[in-house]
């Protein structure tokens, strides 16, 4: 799994690639946390290179966007495959994070 | 067509992407569809997690095997291991509904593997553990075909 960071204006952009599972999702927990604890509490997941997701990448998903939140910020996704959407869905998470088709929209969405 | 398979690799982190890997190969080959084969792939994958981390836990070191049957639109990966037993039915369900400030950080691995999968089997004789996922599927490409041989199904 690869994990890179852009900031576009007052949004930090988290482009994911490939698998999360136990193994990686530690990763993705870390970046995230890294972003927050620097005040960049606007973020976007770019999942559009996400082709699996175990809980492991839920439990990173919600520690992020409770975390932001708690702060004034915020956690959103963008560009998620139908099977990685299908996980998140049946987890109930579809309807507490906010998801986007792409990752302009999402970072537009903190602007409007 | 594919009837049965087998892998057994140490139960550690680093290896849940061979278990998964094998799981899916072993599902496509017998010619269910990717998604059938992604929520075997998953429910697999969170069991496998499960025992690594609870199971054994990090001061006990063991294998975990995989044995994956196919047949009659079926297919059946038992997953044997012998760490500390952990009864399915005893895994908490979660309230996916809640609020998000409500949601605990965690205890989502249970409730995929229900998702995924049609049945789940255990048994224990407090030493070994085996766990059998059931997914029923609908054939989607008979064995064989052009895919399968490019992905080795043939050996």
């Amino acid at each position: 799994m690869d994990v890179t960071i852009e900031q576009q204006g007052d949004v930090s952009v988290v482009s994911v690639a490939g698998s999360i599972d136990a193994l990686t999702s530690g990763q993705l927990t870390q970046a995230f946390e890294e972003q927050i604890e620097a005040g960049q509490v606007s973020l976007v997941a770019d999942f559009s290179g996400v082709d699996y997701t175990s809980s492991a990448g839920l439990r990173a998903l919600l520690g992020a966007m409770k975390s932001s939140r708690t702060r004034g910020g915020d956690l959103r996704l963008a560009g998620i495959r139908s099977d990685v959407f299908r996980v998140l869905e049946m987890s109930g998470f579809t309807s507490i994070l906010k998801v986007f088709d792409s990752v302009d929209e999402a970072i537009a969405s903190f602007n409007s | 067509m594919l009837d049965h398979d087998r892998l057994e690799l140490d139960a550690t982190l680093e290896n849940i992407p061979r278990f998964r890997a094998f799981v899916e190969d072993a599902c496509a080959c017998g010619g269910a569809s990717t998604d059938d084969c992604f929520a075997i792939k998953l429910a697999v994958d969170e069991v496998c997690t499960n025992i690594i981390e609870h199971g054994y836990g990090p001061d006990h070191h063991g294998a975990i095997s995989l044995t994956v049957e196919i047949s009659d639109g079926e297919i059946r990966v038992a997953v044997v291991d012998n760490g500390r037993p952990f009864a399915p039915e005893e895994a908490p369900v979660p309230d996916v509904e809640a609020p998000w400030q409500d949601r605990p950080i965690g205890g989502l691995g249970w409730h995929l593997i229900r998702k995924m999968v049609d049945d789940i089997r255990y048994q224990t004789d407090g030493a070994e553990n085996r766990l059998t996922l059931v997914k029923k599927f609908a054939e989607t490409s008979g064995p064989g075909n052009e895919q399968e041989r490019k992905n080795g199904c043939d050996d």
